[in-house]
């Protein structure tokens, strides 16, 4: 009998279209992350909606279907306009770690003459990752303070007479710590599209007379397009989301919207507002992924 | 030959960066031996009474060991579930993909404050109680996409007829993972482990809002600085970019041939 079963049960087996096969193996790969992402990241999201909905009322959170939240974060002060200061702060950001990381990106690319150096140049761009954002955000302000390095320097070299205060407290200062902290992010995204660049059209451009400022220009930049935008964005977003740096190094009025949204959570227990806001930003976000992926489908070369 | 342009130009731009990532780790360096309350100017003389206090701090260390076990966590999650969401996006084509896609690289353009306090309201609502674990799988959600686009980055250069071939000589899909997939992503995977692992170590943002009576060394920094800074935030944060070197090197001979065949 059973011999039977499992002659019919093979046949079954045998006869299940190449297509089945394939699809199991999707669910295979696809269901872990799925179900990780709808765990971690969805049913968070879901909780979120249903908070920014509702409202506190005397400390306690009473649920509710209104959007009163989400007309507050673009009628009332300060919420939109921290929005924009903290989307114009990042865009600074992703600008000026584009230029510096650039370079570095372009000479680990192509003037590395051996795989040790080049895998060494790779570990000294993560390296500052390990020496803590917080201590390194610091010690720019031993370099800029009005008691820091820069002016003591400047000072004993009787460029200045006074300490320059400009250096430190401001949007400026927020924006260069900023720009210092994630160019790391910057130079590993231009530099994995750099790579993709075939000596061969290299070699080509050169034996057709091409100069090193026309291979650059008219090759390497417009490949690099892609790497670079992919890199601003991430820059761009790592810099927007930044609540330290407006602590460590900003003026009075530098607060971000991550600091506003930590406020919103602590001082003023206003959950459901910090709920509204951060649904703003996830569709903001979805928003600059998709831009970002329509950018990147255009602009990326096929070799 | 690839190199092209003025050498001694990119050369020196390069370096350029390079000092100005360093210099403020190199201050960072030099004042965690200043003898001083302060860390900063004046630098009163050279003492290693930070690093002494440095090792007496019990808070200190402890939250050093929490970091490295954070870390070492999420490695772990992001390795366990990007690398079959790289090779689910790699190889099939499913309804929903774009917007599983756009999902994924959601928590690197989001704030960290944004995804803490999703994370946040879910443990609240769930009764999970906060504690290292509970920072890991914000990491681990969070620094996911770091692992999927590097491995599916270096799926899409490898193509998919190698795995092809495997599967019509007979290999069966564990076979062809073990055999052709890992092999070709190995590389690319130990870079992203490496990246994450770094990220994590100084994560601030999701950690902030997630953490609870354990603190990782970011939190235990923060605080600090909030109160008093003394020159042992510029020891420890130095002990361990020393620590950091030291491990990276070691691995880089452990695994020397994967260095070799970055390139490959």
């Amino acid at each position: 009998m059973t011999t039977i079963e499992q002659t019919v049960e093979i046949k079954r087996t045998s006869i299940r279209s190449a297509r089945a096969i394939e699809r199991r193996r999707l669910f295979l790969w696809l269901v872990p992350p799925l179900a990780w992402f709808t765990i971690f990241m969805l049913i968070p999201y879901a909780t979120l909606l249903y908070t920014s909905l509702g409202h506190v009322d005397d400390m306690r959170f009473i649920p509710g279907l209104s959007l009163d939240n989400f007309v507050r974060v673009f009628t009332v002060d300060p919420y939109l306009s921290v929005i924009i200061k903290s989307a114009r702060i990042g865009l600074m950001t992703a600008v000026f770690s584009s230029i510096v990381a650039y370079p570095l990106a372009f000479y680990l690319a192509f003037h590395v003459r051996t795989q040790r150096l080049k895998f060494l140049i790779y570990l000294l761009v993560i390296v500052p990752w390990w020496a803590s954002y917080l201590v390194k955000a610091y010690a720019w302000k031993t370099i800029l303070g009005s008691g820091g390095i820069l002016n003591v320097g400047m000072q004993s070299l009787g460029l200045v007479h006074e300490p320059v205060r400009l250096f430190l407290y401001n949007e400026f200062s927020v924006d260069m710590t900023l720009t210092y902290i994630f160019t790391p992010f910057a130079v590993l995204s231009i530099y994995a599209q750099l790579e993709r660049v075939p000596t061969s059209l290299i070699e080509a451009a050169r034996n057709l007379g091409a100069d090193g400022w026309m291979i650059f220009r008219r090759i390497i930049l417009p490949i690099s397009v892609p790497g670079v935008v992919a890199g601003a964005i991430i820059t761009f977003s790592l810099a927007f989301g930044d609540f330290v740096a407006p602590v460590l190094v900003g003026g009075p009025d530098s607060v971000m919207i991550s600091n506003v949204v930590i406020n919103l959570l602590g001082v003023a227990f206003d959950w459901p507002m910090a709920a509204a806001i951060g649904l703003v930003i996830i569709s903001l976000g979805l928003l600059l992924i998709s831009a970002s992926g329509w950018l990147e489908e255009r602009t990326q070369t096929r070799f | 030959m690839r190199a092209f342009g003025n050498r001694s130009l990119v050369t020196t731009l390069a370096m350029s960066v390079l000092a100005f990532l360093y210099a403020p780790i190199l201050v960072m360096m030099v004042f965690s031996f200043n003898d001083s309350q302060y860390t900063g100017l004046p630098f009163n003389g050279f003492t290693f009474r930070w690093y002494e206090a440095l090792f007496r701090d019990d808070q200190m260390l402890t939250s050093i060991w929490n970091s490295v076990y954070v870390g070492l966590g999420v490695v772990v999650i992001s390795v366990l579930f990007g690398v079959p969401a790289a090779i689910a996006l790699d190889r099939y084509e499913f309804p929903g993909k774009g917007m599983f896609r756009r999902i994924v690289m959601l928590p690197i353009v989001l704030p960290g404050i944004i995804t803490g306090i999703a994370l946040l309201g879910f443990y609240l609502t769930i009764h999970l109680r906060l504690s290292l674990y509970t920072i890991m799988l914000g990491q681990g959600t969070a620094l996911m996409c770091v692992t999927i686009t590097e491995v599916f980055a270096r799926l899409q250069q490898l193509g998919k007829s190698q795995a092809e071939a495997a599967a019509n000589l007979g290999a069966n899909d564990w076979e062809i993972f073990k055999n052709v997939t890992f092999p070709g992503i190995r590389s690319a995977l130990f870079g992203a482990m490496l990246i994450a692992f770094s990220i994590s170590f100084d994560e601030i943002a999701v950690t902030f809002l997630l953490t609870g009576r354990e603190n990782t060394l970011p939190m235990t920094l923060w605080s600090l600085l909030r109160r008093e800074v003394t020159p042992e935030v510029n020891a420890v944060a130095t002990l361990i970019v020393f620590l950091s070197i030291i491990l990276i090197v070691a691995g880089m001979y452990a695994s020397r041939g994967n260095a070799n065949e970055r390139e490959a």
